[in-house]
Order: structure tokens, then sequence, then C-alpha cells
């Protein structure tokens, strides 16, 4: 009999095993933090979902998220600061975007990150964006529509612009940590700004009309030096930069018609190899750029009939394509001298005893790079006209 | 747990076999050559019981011989007793050669069985022990003043359910016959699928106040001659008052009494029990019941039907697939809900979160309380159905639908995810096949719910790798449990979770059976040809 009682004393040892039990309305589900510095103190913005307005089964009609703020010293005091507000505890384990102010990114973004790639509870796999000419606080204050939970609506508009258009860049936290932490590579992170009314961005009105009056859109590519960033590139050098690294999905171009006026290309595959090199000591670059398309959209004279006028085609975009890589190094090398492409990486691969020579004074190595490109470009279709009806237009 | 197994065994090792009826009856068992003095020793030890008949008759020329008729009425078949034996005995026919017989002073006994009774069955009889058993299964008995001995006159009949459709095993298409509670047509319903000599039937009478009828069935050759002995000696072991259904023998059998797995697989289809012999199994028949027991069981034999012999091949694989997907379902479903909703939120997609958080709004009892509620108020709506009086089902059906489904819900007392859950899981039990493999998932079910909810996915893992052990280490007369599966037999697999065409099953399972192996031709003439057929067509 006493064998039996130590057996189930030993046994109540494990009734411990629920420290960490929470059940699911004990969560304050975040979906998207905001991280600024103010006076040098952190503030924190958490996104918080409020479950009984997503349903709608049980919707008042008040918004369907809510935003906590804290100060603190550190991004993780601030975060434990933010219970003073919050009923539940933040749970960021369904973490979507990270919104961080461009102050903070002028003054360095390396050190608010720690805590956010430490923690347990927290996937990587949020997507990390700086908020242009505005404190995180103010994007993540804007309702929206389609998808009314803000984040989701961040997530999703940046997931689809970068495949379909491919001028802003998801950049996941992981993607970030490696890009800030390895050789020959600088980081950039696409901008997201509020358009419109600001006062009327956090009110449920702001959804209401059919324009609303303050969005949320994404604007294009900031450019990091180590850890600060530096400035801001342009759409077209948004489009270049994720042309050089081949982070096209599918995209449009719109190319010049050999006469006069514009021919749209739909750009569904685009494959770019970038290797480096040593030429007479001196680093190269070469970019081989593979795509294929279709004629999206003819809005001048040709005659798609002809095969030279294919030709044609495919000829007008490799050059102007060439065109805006070249435009988008240019700026790189010589205004903000940051390789973001990561040319050292490919030349560190490729000779990883002469990188070590040049390593030191990469950044003045890399102003002075050769980069040779070459774009090959096939056509395939011309959807399901062949020449436009713009010819036979009655003048 | 060791206190009681050896308990046990000790009481299966002091039995003593059943004393034989053939043994010499000793002085106080032994019949009275007085018929008076019989009926009366009978009716003392039969206290007077009014479903006992005697009937004093007199026979012979001038009927100066006086005999006893004795029987049970209800279990013996009036007008046979009537046309066959009371006719024969008592009308005077004059110039009968019987009378001439029976004057003549002979061994009166004898002639009786030799020349007076027209029945099939008919035995000697001096001992009362023989007696009472002949008589109380619905024998007539016929006693004759002057002789110690008579005679058992077997005409036996009752009232009985005929041979019906099994309810517990219902399929589509296959036969629709199904055992009854009686003995004799559940052997025949056997042999009659079964027309070979090699099919032995070894009877048993187990049970000292009952003394039921106990029928082993095998095909000599084919089944395993170490497990048909080890049947037959765990049957002679058991010493017990009654036997009432094969329940109490596979009880008293099994391998593993704690486990809640069956070791004995039961069916009222003779159709199972027949392609279970010709896999080298041995059922064991029990008067009484139409469950008959199959030995050796294993566990991936529960999850296969009758209607997966008898139809298509790729049907049965993928409806034999679905079970052990439902059974899944019904012993994990609840646990894991619970684990992933109170530790593991994070692997939900956020989209399902937020609904799962926004139906949790208001609820005010965790997710394992929750469940609990839900699982146990299914389980009593389901015992409620079955021991329920068949009129006032639907009254229940009604009252359980509209409890459990819609009014927990809109008081929010309850998630309407957890019902989901729930309904999910009771549907995925009702797939299995066979009740007994539920049985055991229903229990666990709960076990792993507590599991889930003190230790989350940690806590279900190390329970499932429990329970992978536990059947692991099972064995049912000696074959594992878990065979073909583990320890693993290629060949053996086609028949496990899918079913082969029947022309590439040509050897029967190897652990259950070591001779014979082969069940039909060699594998490549086994499968049909539809070029000979061509040709004949051509001529």
């Amino acid at each position: 009999m006493k064998r039996y009682v130590f057996v189930l004393l030993i046994f109540s040892l494990f009734l411990t095993g629920c420290w960490d039990r929470r059940e699911l309305n004990e969560l304050a589900i975040t979906l998207a933090l905001g991280i600024d510095k103010i006076e040098g103190e952190y503030e924190v913005s958490a996104q918080v979902v409020v479950p009984s307005e997503v349903s709608p089964k049980s919707s008042t009609g008040s918004s369907p998220v809510t935003l906590f703020r804290a100060k603190g010293e550190t991004v993780y005091e601030a975060l434990r600061k933010m219970t003073n507000e919050s009923p539940r505890k933040i749970y960021p384990g369904h973490l979507r975007m990270l919104v961080l102010g461009e102050e903070l990114a002028k003054e360095g973004i390396s050190e608010s990150l720690d805590l956010l790639a430490r923690d347990w509870e927290l996937r990587s796999d949020f997507y990390v964006v700086i908020a242009k000419d505005k404190t995180a606080t103010e994007i993540l204050n804007v309702s929206t529509t389609i998808e009314n939970i803000p984040a989701n609506k961040m997530f999703n508009t940046l997931k689809t612009s970068e495949s379909s258009l491919a001028s802003t860049k998801g950049i996941t936290l992981d993607e970030l940590i490696a890009d800030l932490t390895s050789e020959g590579k600088n980081a950039v992170l696409t901008g997201i700004e509020v358009k419109g009314d600001q006062e009327v961005g956090p009110s449920k009105q702001n959804v209401e009309t059919i324009t609303p009056s303050a969005t949320i859109t994404y604007d294009y590519l900031a450019v990091f030096k180590g850890n600060k960033l530096i400035g801001w590139l342009t759409e077209r050098e948004s489009r270049g930069y994720n042309d050089i690294t081949n982070s096209v999905k599918s995209t449009v171009m719109p190319i010049s018609c050999p006469g006069e006026g514009e021919a749209s290309i739909e750009v569904i595959d685009f494959n770019t190899d970038m290797k480096g090199k040593f030429k007479n000591g001196s680093p190269e670059v070469d970019l081989t750029i593979e795509a294929e398309g279709n004629v999206g959209a003819v809005e001048c004279k040709i005659d798609l009939k002809e095969t030279e006028t294919i030709d044609t085609l495919e000829k007008i975009y490799e050059k102007e394509l060439k065109g805006i890589i070249n435009e988008t190094i240019d700026t790189l090398q010589n205004k903000y001298e940051s390789d973001i492409f990561g040319f050292g990486k490919a030349i560190h691969r490729s000779n990883p005893k002469e990188w070590k020579k040049i390593k030191e004074q990469w950044n003045e190595e890399f102003s002075e790079l050769t980069v040779n490109i070459e774009v090959n470009m096939k056509l395939h279709n011309t959807g399901t006209l062949s020449n436009s009806f713009l010819k036979r237009v009655k003048e | 747990m060791r206190f009681f197994r050896k308990k046990n065994s000790d009481g299966l090792k002091s039995s003593t076999p059943l004393p034989s009826q053939k043994q010499n009856p000793d002085q106080k068992n032994a019949l009275k050559t007085d018929l008076q003095a019989n009926i009366k020793i009978l009716k003392d030890s039969l206290g007077e019981s009014s479903d006992i008949i005697f009937r004093e008759i007199r026979i012979g020329k001038e009927g100066t011989i006086k005999a006893g008729i004795i029987f049970t009425d209800g279990l013996t078949d009036t007008p046979s007793l009537q046309n066959f034996i009371l006719e024969t005995l008592m009308i005077d026919n004059k110039g009968n050669e019987l009378q001439k017989k029976m004057s003549a002073g002979k061994d009166l006994i004898n002639v009786l069985k030799d020349y007076a009774m027209t029945v099939g069955e008919i035995e000697d009889l001096t001992s009362f022990d023989v007696l009472y058993t002949g008589l109380l299964s619905g024998d007539t008995i016929i006693l004759i003043d002057g002789y110690a001995q008579g005679l058992i006159i077997s005409n036996k009949q009752w009232a009985e359910r005929g041979v019906t459709e099994p309810s517990a095993q219902t399929v589509v298409r296959g036969p629709r016959e199904g055992f009854s509670e009686n003995i004799r047509i559940n052997t025949a319903l056997v042999r009659r699928r079964l027309k070979d000599p090699n099919l032995w039937t070894e009877s048993k009478v187990i049970g000292r106040k009952t003394k039921t009828s106990i029928a082993m069935m095998y095909l000599n050759g084919v089944a395993n001659d170490k497990v048909v002995e080890e049947v037959r000696l765990r049957l002679d072991q058991i010493d017990i008052d009654g036997i009432l259904e094969s329940g109490y023998i596979e009880e008293l059998i099994e391998d593993s009494p704690y486990s809640p797995f069956p070791t004995i697989y039961n069916t009222e289809r003779p159709d199972i029990v027949a392609a279970a012999l010709l896999e080298g199994r041995v059922a064991i028949l029990v008067d009484g019941t139409p469950f008959v027991l199959i030995v050796p069981a294993l566990f991936v034999q529960f999850f296969q039907a009758s209607e997966d012999y008898y139809q298509r091949a790729d049907i049965a694989s993928f409806i034999r697939l679905l079970r052990f997907f439902a059974l899944s379902i019904a012993l994990f479903a609840p646990s894991l809900f619970i684990a992933i909703t109170t530790f593991h939120q994070a692997m939900l997609p956020p989209a399902l979160l937020m609904s799962l958080t926004a139906q949790r709004e208001g609820v005010p009892f965790p997710a394992f309380v929750e469940a609990m509620l839900m699982e146990l108020t299914f389980e009593l709506l389901r015992e409620a159905g079955v021991r329920m009086p068949r009129s006032i089902g639907s009254a229940m059906s009604i009252v359980g639908a509209f409890v459990v489904g819609t009014a927990a819900v809109e008081a929010g007392i309850i998630s309407a995810a957890m019902v989901i859950v729930v309904s999910l899981t009771a549907i995925a039990s009702f797939v299995s096949p066979t009740y007994d493999i539920a049985i055991a998932v229903r229990l666990l079910r709960f076990a792993f719910m507590i599991a889930a909810a003190s230790f989350g996915l940690f806590g279900i893992t190390v329970g499932f790798i429990a329970l992978i052990l536990h059947l692991c280490s099972l064995r049912s007369f000696g074959v594992p449990y878990m065979s073909p599966l583990a320890p693993f037999n290629m060949s053996n697999q086609k028949d496990t979770l899918i079913r082969l065409p029947r022309w590439k099953m040509f050897t029967r399972p190897r652990l259950i059976n070591q001779k014979d192996v082969v069940r039909q031709q060699s594998p490549a003439d086994a499968k049909p040809d539809p070029t000979n057929r061509n040709e004949l067509e051509g001529d």
C-alpha cells in the first residue's frame, strides 16, 4: 500500500505542468508592432485584435483592433508596461508586421530588434517596414477597408505588390538580420506611409466612405548603410533593385514602341544570375538576366504578326531594362555609397582570398565597381489579340 | 496489479477438471431399482418444480409393468413425445410383436431401446447426474420399475430466435445470415460454408450450474496446433458456476485482462468465422449467444470488415485507410484541440486563431473543462440511447441534439468549435467496424485529454509513445498483437492497411498459420488472363 501512495506522490510532481497554459480568451493577439524612438526612449505600440469585433456574429460595429502604447528604456520594458493598459498579456506569436519609425531607423535599428529575434513566442516570418516621414504609431493608427484588421491589410498588400509589381520588397525579420550582419550586403526595407487626412484615420468613419480619408500605402525602398537609414530610392530604382537581386516574380514594364506610343510587357519569368570575379586584380560583377514575358498591351501602331516586331520589342525591353539597372547602380554607387545588392557577397563567394584584401575598403571599391549587364528577353504570347484594334480605329 | 494477477493465476491453477459423466456412479448417485424411490428422490431434489412433469404409466401385456416418463415442460417436443413414446408404449396392439417381447421377461430396457423407440437419439442412463443434465436440457427420461437403469430420449425443442440478419455488423454487400442463440444452428451455419472434413468441432461443457455447451472449431492442418492446444488448455482451466455469454469466456481466457484493447475478436457473422477459420484461426462458439469468439485476434483485424473482401479492392483499401484515419480522429481530436488552443496557439493560422478566440469570448470554462463536459454529455446520450426503450428514442435524440448542439452554444457555455470537435469525434468513433476497438478508443480519449490539458502536445506525444509500447507488448494466443506491422512482415501487408486484389493474396497470414500457407495456385497463374478469353471468342 505504501508503494502505491509513493507512486501517487511521484505522479503529483507532474501536475505542475500547466505553467504556460493560457486559454484563448486570455490572449491579446497582437498582429502589428510599432517601434519609435522619442527623446531617447522607445515607444512601442501594439495593434491588438478585439476578437468579438472580428466575428460577424458578435460584432457591434466598433473598431476590430485597438492600439496600446507604452514607453520604456528598452523595447521589452515598454512591452511589459503595456499591461498597465491592456487587460490581457500581449501575445505576439502571430505578429504579421513590424513598423519601425523613420527617426529610429536613422539612428539605427539593430538594438530594437534583439528582443524580437530572441523571444520564443515570436515567429520571424513577419515583415519589417519603415514608416516614411511618420512615426510607427501613426501608421498603426489608421483603419482600413476590405481587410478590416490593418495589420492584415499591410501584410497582404505588401505580399501582393511584391509578387505582381516588384517595386516593393517584403523583408522578414530573418532576412533583415541576415542583411545587417553579412559582409558585402547592406539592408533595404520597404517604406510605408499614410496618405490623406491623418485626423480621421483612426476612426471608423475613415472607412465608411468609398474613398477613405486616410489610406496606408507602400512607398519604395529605404537604403541602409550599416544599421542606419540613409535615404530612399525612387520607384524606378526600387524596381532596378529587385531586378538585380532576382526578386522579381512577375511585373509589368512599359517600353516605348519603335515609332511613337507605349507598349507594356508582362514579365512572367525573371531570373537574374549574379557572378563576381576579379579582372586584372580589380573586382567585377556580371549580371545575366533571362526574362520571359508576354506582350501585355499595345498602345501604338505596330504589326505584331511580324516576328521582326517581336524581336524589336525584345531588343527595346533589353535596352530599357539595362537603363534602369544602370541608373540604380549609379545612384547607389555615387549618391549613397551603399552596396544593397550584395555585389560584395557575390565577389566573396567567387574568390574569398582576394575578397579578404578588399573587404576593409569595400565601400570605396563598390563605388568604383564595374558591372557588366546582359539581358535576354523572350516574348511568347500576345494575348487574345494579335494586332491591336488601334490600327483599325477610324481617324 | 501484480497482487491481482497472482491471485487470478492461482485461481486458474487450483481449478479441478469437470467431473466426467463417464465416471462410475457411486452408491448415492446410482439409480434405484424401485421406480417410486427414484421418483421420490427426483421430486425431493428438484423441489417440486412445476415445469418438471412426472407421468406414471403402465406398459406391457395387461399393464403389468410400471414405468415413469419425466420431462421438462417447454423444453421437450410434446407432439413427438405423444406420437413416438406414449403411443408405442401404451396402445395395446393385440398380437403386437413388441407386447410379446415385453412380456417375455427379457431385459426390458434393451427391448424398448432396440424395438420400440422411433426416435433418432437415445442413450442409456444409470446415474442421477446424467439424468439431471438430460432432463434439464429438454430430453425425455423413461424409468421402468424394477430396473436401476433408464433411457434418455432426445426430443428437445423449445422456442428460439431463428437465423436473422446480424444487427451489430451490417453490410451492404454480403450474406445477411447471423448467428443465433442455439449452438447447433451456429455450428451448422459454419459447416455450411466449410464442407471440409478437416473442419473439426470439439465440444465442451463449461459452468457448474449452467452446463453451457461450448464448441471449438478449427481447420485441422491449417490452424496452428500450438494455438489449438492453448485454447483447449485455457478453456479446460475455467471453473465457474455459470457462462451466460461468450463475454464470460473472453474475459477468462484473454491474454491481457487489464488492457483496454480486445485480444479476442467477436462476431455474429458466420462468413467472418469461416474466413477466420480459413486463415488458421480458432473459433469458440458458446451456447446461448450469437457472438462467436475468434482467436488469435490482431489489432488490424478490428479494422477489417467482412465487406472489404466482397467489394472491389480499390474501394476496400480506401475505406480501410479511412478507418485508420477515423481512429486517429476519435482518439486525438479533442486532446489535440485542447493542447493547441491552450498551449500552442502559435500553431494556428491567424485567421483561425481569431475565429476561435471570438467564439471563446465569454465562455466561462477552460477548454479542458468544456471538452470534458461535452464528451461526458455525449457519452450520456449514447448510453441512454442504447439502454432506453425503442419507443422513446426519438424524444431523446431531440433533447440531445437540442441541448448539445444548439442551446449550449447559444447560452455561451460551450464554444461552437468544441461542439464541432466533439461531434466529429463521435462520428469518427462510429466508423470502426467492430464495437470492441471503439470502446478502447473511447476510454483512452479521456486519458489523452487529461494529458493534453496538463502538458500540451508534449503530453499527447508521451501518451502516444506509451500507447504504442503497450500495443506492441500485447499478444493474443502467442501472436504479437501489432503484427504484421510490428514485427513487420512484408508479405502480410497485402491485407493490412490496404487490401490487394484477391489474385494477389495467395498465402495465409504468416504468424497465425504456419503450415499449409498456400491459399491458391501460384501467383503467376492466379491473375486473370484476359488474352485467353479473347482467343476463345475468336474461335
